[in-house]
């Protein structure tokens, strides 16, 4: 489903010059659950961000779905991350000018879909995650495990394939935390592929596998998973 | 893909600002709708044909600094010299310009007993005026030679002078007192009864405010004396024109020392002069109109601007959901449009507002329904114009700044 191999990601200021990431290897198979985690700084983020086609890379190759990246144009990484994939931030990043029922669509709309269709799937989303009933609500009315369980509703209403989370439940108090990984589990179930950066030990030792990063480099730890994610985890606060 | 409803609702929770710029759209439609009006009317005004050949008249008053004891032999050896000049066509003295600043006029009755004339009109005296100015007979026929007299004769009071008995009148005098049919009658003039012998096409008056006023004109058989504002007109041949009036100024100098020439001019400088109002006016208006959008396609501009860095983050989740650069571009288009749609539909009910004031305090005509779609293209026009560059810069925002800066 997603797989990288040498990449690198520099940064590149008049000054200094940043590898974010350096020969960076993962391949994350179709309908995997994988916690990404790491001190802070180590590259998660732009990890996640070059996964979902958010950024370009400065070396190696990334395959996504078969595809490699690297060759597409802006309106083609546009599509891409339209149709394949959904994004959950740890900030929620909902647009506070529209309401539930208007933020679930934006993607939606994106994609050209017909509105009876926008509608069917804006409703199914909003009741999967329990909020159907705040569909003319805005943002700030919400509260923030809320205002997340609608970033997952945006996420999941064009069934992607693959689910990008950047510490989703970073902004959230445990009760919520736990709210939104039972949603990811059911989610994942159902058969996405789901890639989350956490550095809640709990979570990660909830995913089936955990990538551990240092140094914008993977240290694989899929032979014990649950133990080390647990020690590194601890040190990562981002 | 439309995105009018979620748009609308965002333009709702930003209220204050959008009424703000809908405002300002309307305005400007409204003044725009009118300025254009306005102008477009005075343009038609300053187009206005005077009836003559303008090309070719040219137009010399003298003033005499001592007394001319012969002014009938003098004028009419005046008139012989000019009308010697190599590429005089005719000339001729008169007692006013079309399109000039002074004017002579009186009232002409339909019926000696009524007290109110039927028609107020200008008189233009000068014998072979209607060959010197190029007019055009209609109708009818010029003046015979034995139907003239002279002015001061006339003035003068002496009893055995006989006043001149027929007239000639313009198109717009003959459809007006006699619809149409004027040829062979009789108005009185100063209780004078005068017979209609010819009917001329349309020629302007000195002195006029409007189309109502412009063509009321009738010519008298009179020879004009030199003072009183009396000009010699000459037609040149074509492109003579410049060498007669030259020629015409130094011929009246040196026929006598004692007469200066005060003017000397083409007609094309009456024209002008009697114009230059109107004209400065046009170009007020033009000038509002420009400064107007100018400050509108500003506002747009400074408002696009201030709300793409307002919404740098909820472009940045927007393009990370799926949208294109094109579509962001499209976003800021659309809600432009919006905006420009809601002004200009205010704009037009507030340009028959203002047109409403103009008729009623200015005797404006109504404001013709062709100038709202004019002024509604126009402001649709510039606001996708002045939100371009905001909007390009808001495509270029990239999916990343949904990520970062927390
Ligand atoms: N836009 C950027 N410009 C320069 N350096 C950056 C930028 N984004 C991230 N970095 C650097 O790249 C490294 C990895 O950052 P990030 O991926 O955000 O780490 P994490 O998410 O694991 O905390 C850090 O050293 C960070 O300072
Ligand atoms: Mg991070």
């Amino acid at each position: 489903m997603l797989k990288m191999t040498h990449l690198a990601k520099v940064y590149r200021t008049e000054v200094v010059e940043t590898y974010a990431l350096r020969d960076f290897n993962i391949d994350v198979k179709e309908g995997e659950f994988v916690a990404v985690t790491g001190p802070s700084g180590s590259g998660k983020t732009t990890f996640l961000t070059i996964a979902g086609l958010l950024e370009t890379f400065t070396g190696g190759e990334y395959h996504l779905d078969g595809i490699e990246v690297s060759q597409l144009n802006d309106n083609a990484r546009s599509k891409i991350r339209n149709e394949k994939i959904g994004f959950i931030f740890q900030a929620f990043n909902l647009i506070p000018d529209l309401n539930v029922f208007d933020n679930v669509e934006v993607p939606l709309r994106y994609r050209g879909m017909k509105a009876p269709e926008r509608k069917q799937r804006i409703m199914d989303a909003l009741e999967r995650v329990g909020l159907a009933a705040r569909a003319r609500h805005y943002p700030a009315e919400l509260s923030g495990g809320q205002q997340q369980r609608v970033a997952i509703a945006r996420a999941l209403a064009g069934s992607p394939r693959l689910l990008l989370a950047d510490e989703p439940t970073g902004n959230l108090d445990t009760q919520m935390a736990r709210g939104v990984m039972e949603l990811l589990e059911e989610i994942h179930r159902e058969g996405a592929t789901i890639v989350m950066v956490t550095h809640d030990p709990e979570l990660a030792a909830r995913a089936q596998r955990n990538v551990h990063v240092i140094d914008g480099q993977v240290v694989d730890l899929s032979e014990e998973p649950r133990f080390h994610a647990h020690n590194h985890a601890q040190t990562a606060r981002s | 893909m439309l995105d009018i409803r979620p748009i609308l609702s965002t333009l709702h929770r930003h209220k204050v600002t959008a009424v703000l710029l809908v405002l300002e759209i309307a305005l400007t439609c409204a003044i725009v709708c009118n300025a254009i009006f306005l102008v477009r009317q005075r343009l038609d005004w300053m187009d206005i044909s005077s009836g003559i050949d303008e090309a070719n008249v040219v137009a010399v008053r003298p003033v005499n600094v001592k007394p001319t004891p012969d002014m009938h032999g003098r004028v009419q050896e005046t008139l012989a010299a000019l009308r010697d000049i190599p590429g005089v066509e005719q000339a001729t003295l008169t007692n006013q310009l079309p399109l000039g600043g002074e004017s002579w006029n009186s009232g002409l009755k339909l019926d000696r007993d009524v007290a109110q004339p039927a028609m107020h009109v200008t008189n233009y005296y000068g014998d072979d005026l209607i060959k010197t100015l190029g007019a055009r007979i209609v109708e009818g026929r010029d003046f015979n030679p034995g139907e003239y007299a002279w002015l001061d004769d006339i003035t003068s009071g002496r009893p055995d002078v006989v006043k001149p008995h027929v007239a000639i009148v313009t198109q717009f005098v003959a459809d007006r007192l006699f619809h149409g049919k004027a040829l062979g009658k009789t108005f009185y003039y100063d209780d004078i009864p005068m017979r209609i012998v010819g009917v001329i096409s349309n020629l302007a008056r000195p002195y006029a405010f409007d189309r109502t006023t412009m063509y009321g004109t009738i010519l008298l058989p009179v020879h004009m004396t030199e003072g009183l504002g009396a000009y010699y007109v000459l037609r040149a041949k074509p492109g003579q024109s410049d060498a007669v009036l030259k020629a015409a100024a130094t011929r009246l100098g040196s026929l006598d020392p004692n007469r200066i020439v005060m003017t000397k001019t083409h007609f094309s400088e009456v024209r002008d002069t009697f114009f230059a109002s109107d004209r400065a006016m046009a170009r007020l208006l033009v000038g509002v109109c420009i400064a107007l959008l100018v400050i509108t396609a500003l506002g747009i501009v400074g408002l696009g601007s201030f709300w793409v860095a307002q919404r740098r983050r909820q472009i940045g989740v927007r393009r990370a959901l799926g949208a294109t650069r094109g579509d962001v571009v499209r976003y800021f288009q659309t809600e432009n449009f919006l905006l420009a749609t809601m002004g200009i539909a205010l704009g037009m009910v507030l340009a028959y507002a203002i047109n409403i004031v103009l008729m009623v305090n200015y005797e404006l005509p109504r404001l013709p329904v062709v100038y709202l779609p004019v002024g509604a293209v126009a402001l649709w026009l510039l606001g996708q114009v002045a939100v371009y560059a905001p909007a390009r810069r808001a495509s270029h925002v990239p999916p990343v700044e949904a990520t970062r800066g927390n």
